[in-house]
């Protein structure tokens, strides 16, 4: 099972919340509870004792032993023990209040209520407000002491969890507001980094180096990650730069040497041929004639030598243009390769020497590779201009042959012909293509466009 | 008559050994040496020699872009290269820029002299081992047919077997039958092959092949 970490934040606060919500209501209702049968017990005690007080004094009705300021001091001494919020008034059978306490005016709208004698219970005025009541029996005088709580009084505040739906909505409510908080700061970019990370190609993408919605810590993550993607591609472009350097420096390598020899060595042995021709032309003896022969045939040899020599390190005749150095190369390849080598050229302007050189050296290793992997025994090279760009086609009827999503990978492997013409067209700034077409033989394409930048 | 030649070519000693070439010729005179490009068209607009040998590679400036000077400041000299390059393609250039000569350096004294004749005659000179003579194959040269002819003056303009098709209303099938046939004819090994041969028999003339 996939744990998400949204659903477990969730879990996290809600469990913790809801438990403490049961907890906090079982302990409301328990002591609500509690509260009843305390309010009870007072008041079946007030009205018990002072019921107990009145048979004491009064005895039957009828025979009042007591003058008028004995009751005023009794009733006194009945008050006074009673300096608990609540009420205690003595009625007759009719519900006349005889005695009370003050503010007990009350009472007898709750009395009406069919209040049983002997027990406390729970009442309610016409207002909704909630008392406990007692109503005793005060002897054999057909009294009744009736004592009374207000919960309101006594206990209002406790009771104020009466509005406990509200409560739970707004604690529901806050658990809510941190599980988005918790989204927006904490999921959201955690998962939007995660996926940023598993797409991203390293060493040719940056992550967004910060995200202002996110907690510090994520931040931070992002800050790592964005310097370490930064790392890869400085990597990756020096790889670049360096690969880049030795092609460079292979190549100018190659043209200053084929200059050396053009320059140097052939032009002295082209001169050595001169001399030996003009003294064979001043007349020598037949043992000489014999000898400066072979001395002029091994002078020619080496002239050819050399001027292949230049032609395959680096032909001088790239600097005619592609147009007609890919025209040379195609006959030169024909007749070194034994294949039927087409060339077709449509592209008038020039292109900058790089360019020139890049293609010339993708033609010579893809139709290298049409004709001694594939097997191809014809290969048409295509030059031409299309929306601005200059493409460049190599087409066989060999085998095909399937490319790898990854040129890098053939170098791995040892294959460094294709992923040196890759190369060569990232240096330029184009692009190569290579693929197998439907009828069998691969086609090789090459797109530079005039507005790429060339490294 | 004296045929009137100046040499450019920066390697002394190449310079050496072709004056001598020159000099032991009766009706060649030697007019100039050159050892870099700009001397040379000092010495071409000074002497205007009958034909100027000229290196293809020098300082200063190149043979081919000193023909094209020489063709476009309308100077009545011949232009023919002289050069250690054995790419055709370099004489179609050379040719274009309006040299009538290409020689490789290591021409013996009879070629050289008979190159210089010829085209002071007002013909074309290539030098054998950049399109081969007939004589070397030892084959009997076939004349080219009408429709060959014009298939070879437009390929040699840098048409594609397509575009002459079109361009002749013909098949582009009928377009490579003909040019294998030309190709044939002339011992070619290829279209600039044939072109040059072509020229060199003079099968067709330069200005109908270059303009």
């Amino acid at each position: 099972m996939r744990r998400h970490l949204l659903i477990l934040l969730t879990l996290a606060i809600m469990i913790p919340s809801f438990g403490a919500l049961f907890v906090g209501g079982a302990g409301v209702v328990q002591h609500e509870k509690t509260m009843e049968r305390v309010a009870r017990s007072y008041v079946e005690d007030m009205a018990g004792s002072v019921a107990a007080r009145l048979e004491m004094g009064w005895g039957r009705p009828g025979s009042f032993p007591l003058n008028d300021r004995e009751r005023f001091m009794r009733l006194r001494q009945m008050t006074w023990g009673l300096s608990i919020p609540g009420w205690i008034a003595v009625v007759d059978i009719q519900g006349n209040i005889l005695m009370s306490t003050a503010g007990a005016e009350v009472l007898p709208l709750l009395w009406n209520k069919g209040v049983p004698v002997g027990s406390a219970m729970e009442v309610k005025n016409s207002d909704g407000e909630k008392f406990t009541l007692a109503a005793y029996p005060a002897g054999e005088t057909g009294w009744f002491v009736v004592a009374a709580v207000s919960w309101s009084k006594l206990m209002g505040p406790m009771m104020r969890f009466s509005r406990w739906p509200i409560i739970v909505g707004l604690i529901g409510l806050l658990g809510m507001i941190s599980v988005l908080a918790l989204w927006k700061w904490l999921v959201a970019p955690l998962r939007a980094l995660g996926t940023e990370v598993s797409y991203l190609q390293w060493g040719q993408e940056m992550p967004v180096a910060d995200d202002p919605s996110a907690v510090f810590e994520i931040r931070r993550l992002r800050q790592v990650l964005h310097h370490l993607a930064k790392g890869a591609m400085e990597r990756s472009d020096l790889m670049k730069r360096y690969v880049g350097d030795i092609v460079r420096v292979q190549e100018e390598e190659r043209s200053r040497l084929a200059r050396e020899i053009h320059d140097g060595p052939l032009q002295d042995v082209t001169a050595l041929i001169h001399q030996i021709r003009l003294a064979v032309m001043d007349g020598t003896s037949p043992t000489e004639g014999g000898h400066l022969e072979n001395a002029e045939d091994g002078a020619r040899h080496a002239v050819q030598e050399m001027r292949a020599l230049c032609d395959e390190l680096s032909p001088p005749w790239l600097d005619l243009g592609l147009g007609q150095a890919l025209n040379e190369l195609v006959e030169r390849l024909s007749r070194h390769l034994q294949s039927e080598i087409s060339v077709d050229v449509n592209y008038p302007d020039e292109l900058p020497p790089e360019v020139t050189l890049a293609y010339f050296r993708v033609v010579q290793e893809a139709v290298h590779n049409s004709v001694r992997h594939g097997r191809a025994s014809r290969v048409s090279v295509r030059l031409f201009g299309e929306n601005g760009q200059a493409v460049l086609e190599v087409e066989d009827d060999g085998n095909g042959f399937d490319p790898p999503d990854d040129y890098e990978e053939l170098r791995v492997r040892g294959h460094r012909g294709l992923a040196n013409m890759s190369e060569r067209m990232s240096l330029i700034g184009g692009k190569l293509e290579v693929r197998r077409l439907p009828g069998g033989g691969t086609l090789v394409r090459c797109v530079w466009s005039v507005t790429s930048a060339s490294v | 008559m004296t045929i009137r030649v100046i040499l450019a070519d920066d390697h002394p000693l190449t310079r050496a050994g072709l004056r001598d070439y020159i000099e032991k010729e009766k009706d060649l005179e030697l007019v100039g040496e050159a050892a870099d490009g700009l001397e040379a068209w000092e010495l071409i607009v000074r002497e205007k020699p009958d034909v100027a040998l000229l290196d293809i590679r020098m300082p200063g400036e190149n043979g081919v872009s000193l023909a094209r000077k020489i063709k476009d400041s309308k100077l009545p000299v011949i232009p023919v290269m002289l050069t250690s390059f054995d790419a055709q393609q370099y004489v179609i250039a050379s040719l274009r820029a309006g040299a009538r000569g290409y020689i490789l350096k290591t021409v013996t004294p009879d070629e050289l002299s008979r190159a210089i004749r010829t085209v002071a005659r007002g013909g074309l000179y290539l030098d054998g081992d950049v399109a081969r003579n007939i004589e070397d194959r030892d084959m009997a040269f076939e004349a080219l047919s009408a429709r060959e002819r014009e298939v070879l003056l437009y390929a040699a303009r840098g048409l594609s077997s397509k575009e002459i098709a079109a361009d002749l209303i013909i098949s582009e099938r009928t377009v490579q039958t003909h040019l294998a046939s030309i190709y044939d004819k002339l011992g070619a090994r290829n279209k600039t092959e044939a072109m040059l041969l072509a020229l060199k028999y003079g099968v067709v003339a330069l200005e109908e092949l270059i303009d």
